[in-house]
């Protein structure tokens, strides 16, 4: 034990040694910028909102972003030629976001966050993990839809609704549900796929939205009912969309946008708008706290919101014009659908109900966790 | 088991000064060795399970773990049914297609043997994917030919998935194994007129049965860390580790899934235990004959049921792999149109747009870990079988810990361990090749051991005692009969760097993108042809360059002989 114990104690002094060694070797690969790149800010210590910057504030370094998808990279591409500062771009989901940043205990690997589902960015803020933004056009976006200390903004609205699949309904005899209360009834059995909504935002804003206009007792029952008609709750957002287009699933609980009008060349599948109302949800954009180029990070929100070209770009490769609401001034982008059809929501319980409604979500899908 | 005594060595240095510079290099060696184990698996190890303990103001609390028991004890019973059945359908292949590869001769045997080296190569979800698109609820196979009405999406889903893919490395190490079963013992059983059949059950099986032990027990212990399965195609089936990664993703609650990794890594610790007696039995038997490497002179066909049984089963798994990965490769080139399907070559031209950094940074990263793992592996594997060093089952436990963990808890604990100073290494491409080094140390230095308890320690003393110093035996002997384990080693490394994901997911700095998560991009976005190609691209990558280091190490291996 004690020969143990004694070789522990040479590894610690081991364990310094290696330290310099690795710490040798991060100058091989390509990128020659360890931590400290930018050390001019002062204001990472001082907690009042910083005044104003400049219109065109000297920026440096590199920009890391961790995105939802890989297809933003000609938006930032604008950024770097406006800036200079270079981006680097990584798909994550935001629950992967959100570990990670809790894992990294206020030390953050990237700078900005941009894209999705507003809960997570509420959770985030709730946690001490954003830092705060302010600038001149924020007064232009729409009340609701940005955090009113400025820790969070929305970059567009996922509106959520049906995507059927039609060779299935022939086959098997269903009608084509058109409303959430007619997903209830006994035909769609088993054909019915849906996110679970703790993994996705867009389907947390289902059952959030759908509390909200049925209230507590009767949209958990709701939910029960849906429960017996639902095969599974799948763990990535798009699998119900991609699930319905494989022939597996009739019914999938999808967001909606024009990639999803893009399905109906190759696919034999209908859109449905529920017509008692469609859950949405923004997507946020925020900068982390602590981030080490928080002013490249902080300055790409005010120039993405400042200029109506940027965001029209920005629609234009998401494919969807919530946008429009979120920046009514905005021009040059035409909202596809009527707002009356979206659901009434109060979003300020979208972050503060999360952990309440996930957690008697799981009791409810763990009540029968195994089929057959 | 022989092993050298430090005493040796330490009278060899006492009669040559100037081999005192050895032995101090080699007491540097095996510090930079077990330090480094330590830092890289020990240390991230200490930092989840201290983090398991944390309330959420930061102080101590043992709240996770008076609720793991309670919500999450049925999941670990699906974890335990799992692994149990997985290790016995993926042990019963295993054996199978081992049998049918040592026993066959020729082209089929190549043709096996390819089929097996391709199928070693997994490229995260697609392999689902192609299931999916096999055997799902409209699958290829199961409806539109068989016209069966069946959800995939279940407990045996996992369970057939699981074993399938489990197979090759396990076929692999079982036929390592039978190749070089003494051939005496079936010589004379052969001389005394025993049928092939009896052969087969009464000499050969039982001589492999260690081997067929450690094969349920690694399976069991892969399975029991396996998330990727149970999420993508368990449907509403969890277990323990599909929990663990729900609780991460979906929850961002770091503190019980800390608190969960304990609890599944409990059974695995046991079996591991179970498998080191198991292991050295099994060394035992192939150790016995160094000279008469035949191959099995037996053929399964006249072996009565269990060779007819064998050819079926294998001839079933081989069956099985060449319509997934024909399915894989050929989504690629096949474009759906209201259910028609063409050929294409769209796919192939959007991936050329596409831009092809990230893939060869992977196979940046993927060489520098094949060669450091390799490296790192042989000698560990060394100075485990034939040195005393005190602690050495603490050691060989702890290199073993990785791989009882799903890959992103491991991940986690790397982030945890290193994004604060003395050692900040988070956003460095350092953290991230670490990290899948010592993720697969464990498989890599059970191939390396393996291999060296073929060499006899007696040749090595034979180099001291012919007064050949300290480096002289490491060189001469054990690097050489070190060659085909190099290689095994190198190869399982590199395929493997290739094809991780849930591992290094969390440590993955925006701009040093890798070729799995461009995959992973695209089968989120539903771009399942072109998640195809990247993954076709990636198998014959990592074939390419096997077979590149096939013909090295042979090259060097015959002029070290000539």
């Amino acid at each position: 034990m004690k020969r143990i114990f004694a070789l522990l104690l040479c590894l610690m002094m081991a364990f310094s040694t290696l330290a310099g060694c690795s710490g040798g070797d991060n100058s091989t690969p390509d990128t020659p910028t360890p931590p400290a790149t930018t050390p001019d800010t002062p204001d990472t210590g001082t907690q009042e909102p910083a005044p104003e910057a400049p219109s065109t504030p000297a920026l440096s370094g590199k920009m890391k972003v961790v995105a939802t998808s890989e297809s933003y990279i000609d938006l930032f591409d604008k950024f770097t030629e406006a800036t200079g500062v270079e981006v680097e771009l990584l798909s994550m989901s935001s629950g992967e976001v959100l570990s990670k940043l809790r894992a990294e205990g206020g030390v953050p690997s990237a700078d900005l966050w941009f894209g999705g589902g507003i809960d997570a960015f509420m959770s985030a803020k709730d946690d001490g993990l954003l830092e705060q933004v302010q600038f001149d056009a924020m007064g232009q976006l729409t009340p609701g839809f940005i955090d009113p200390d400025g820790y969070w903004f929305s970059k567009g609205i996922t509106i959520v609704g049906f995507l059927v699949n039609n060779s299935l309904v022939k086959e098997l005899n269903l009608e084509v549900p058109q409303s959430w209360s007619d997903l209830l009834d006994g035909q769609y059995e088993g054909e019915i796929i849906m996110s679970n909504p703790a993994v996705s935002g867009t389907n947390y804003a289902v059952v959030n939205a759908l509390l909200q206009k049925l209230g507590e007792e009767e949209g958990w029952a709701f939910f029960e009912g849906l429960d017996k008609n639902i095969s599974y709750y799948s763990r990535r957002g798009s699998d119900p969309k991609n699930k319905v287009t494989s022939d597996e699933f009739a019914v999938g609980i999808t967001y909606l946008d024009r990639t999803i009008d893009a399905l109906l060349a190759d696919y034999d599948v209908t859109i449905v708008y529920p017509t008692d109302g469609i859950p949405w949800v923004p997507e946020g954009v925020a900068v982390f706290k602590n981030a080490e180029n928080a002013d490249a990070a902080k300055y790409f929100v005010e120039w993405l919101f400042s200029d109506d070209g940027n965001l029209r770009q920005l629609a234009e490769i998401d494919q969807k014009d919530g946008i429009k609401i979120i920046k009514p001034s905005l021009e040059g982008v035409e909202l596809g659908y009527d707002t009356s059809i979206l659901m009434d929501e109060d979003l300020s319980r979208f972050g503060a109900e999360r952990e309440a409604v996930l957690a008697r979500f799981e009791e409810l899908m763990g009540d029968k966790a195994v089929a057959e | 088991m022989e092993r050298l005594s430090n005493n040796y060595w330490k009278g060899a240095s006492k009669d040559a000064p100037f081999r005192s510079a050895g032995l101090l290099a080699d007491k540097a060696l095996l510090t930079v060795l077990l330090g480094s184990i330590c830092v890289f698996v020990l240390w991230p190890m200490v930092c989840i399970a201290l983090r398991s303990f944390r309330d959420s103001g930061g102080g101590f609390t043992l709240d996770q773990y008076r609720g793991v028991w309670h919500t999450y004890g049925r999941s670990l019973g699906n974890s335990l049914f799992v692994g149990a059945l997985t290790a016995f359908f993926c042990t019963l292949l295993s054996v199978a297609v081992a049998l049918v590869l040592t026993t066959s001769r020729g082209w089929a045997r190549a043709l096996l043997m390819g089929v097996l080296l391709i199928t070693m190569v997994s490229p995260p979800f697609v392999s689902s994917l192609a299931y999916i698109q096999l055997y799902g609820r409209r699958g290829w196979i199961t409806y539109r030919l068989l016209g069966l009405r069946w959800s995939p999406y279940n407990q045996w889903g996992v369970i057939w998935m699981q074993s399938v893919s489990f197979v090759p490395l396990n076929a692999m190490f079982l036929q390592g194994i039978l190749s070089k079963l003494d051939t005496g013992s079936i010589r004379a059983a052969r001389d005394l007129g025993a049928s092939p059949a009896c052969i087969l059950r009464d000499v050969v099986l039982p001589l492999i049965r260690p081997g067929i032990l450690v094969s349920l027990l690694l399976s069991f212990i892969r399975s029991m860390a396996d998330f990727g399965t149970p999420t993508i195609i368990g449907g509403r089936f969890n277990t323990i580790a599909s929990d663990i990664y729900l609780k991460l993703i979906g929850y961002s609650d770091l503190e019980m899934s800390a608190a969960m990794n304990m609890f599944l890594m409990a059974p695995s610790i046991a079996a591991f235990f179970l498998y080191r007696r198991l292991m050295r039995q099994c060394n035992a038997i192939t150790a016995a004959r160094q000279d008469r490497q035949a191959a099995l002179d037996l053929p399964l066909s006249r072996c009565g049921g269990v060779g007819i049984l064998a050819i079926l089963v294998s001839g079933l798994f081989f069956l099985m792999m060449a319509l997934q990965y024909a399915c894989i490769f050929l989504t690629g080139f096949l474009k759906v149109s209201q259910g028609a399907y063409a050929f294409t070559l769209q796919y192939w031209e959007q991936l050329m747009k596409y831009n092809l950094t990230s893939l060869w940074r992977s196979v940046g990263y993927a060489l520098t870990v094949s060669l450091a793992g390799t490296l790192f592996a042989m000698l560990f594997a060394y100075y485990m079988e034939r040195r005393q060093v005190a602690g050495r089952s603490f050691f060989d436990c702890l290199v073993t810990l990785p791989y009882m963990l799903p890959g992103t808890c491991f991940g986690i604990g790397y982030i945890l361990a290193f994004n604060a100073p003395p050692l900040r290494l988070t956003g460095t491409a350092v953290i991230v090749m670490a990290n899948m080094l010592f993720k697969q140390l464990p498989t890599a230095t059970k191939l390396c051991s393996a291999a060296l308890t073929q060499i006899p320690v007696s040749q090595e003393l034979a180099v001291r005692d012919l007064g050949g110093g300290h480096w002289s035996g490491l060189r001469d002997v054990i690097l050489p009969g070190l060659r085909p384990a190099f290689l095994s080693c190198f190869v399982y490394n590199f395929s493997s760097s290739m094809t991780t994901a849930g591992a290094v997911i969390f440590l993955i700095d925006p701009g040093r993108q890798l070729a799995v998560f461009r995959l992973f991009d695209a089968v989120y976005q539903g771009e399942y042809a072109i998640a195809s190609l990247i993954a076709t691209c990636i198998i014959a990558i990592v074939l390419a360059v096997e077979a590149l280091a096939y013909l090295i190490t042979m090259k060097a291996g015959s002029r070290h002989v000539s």
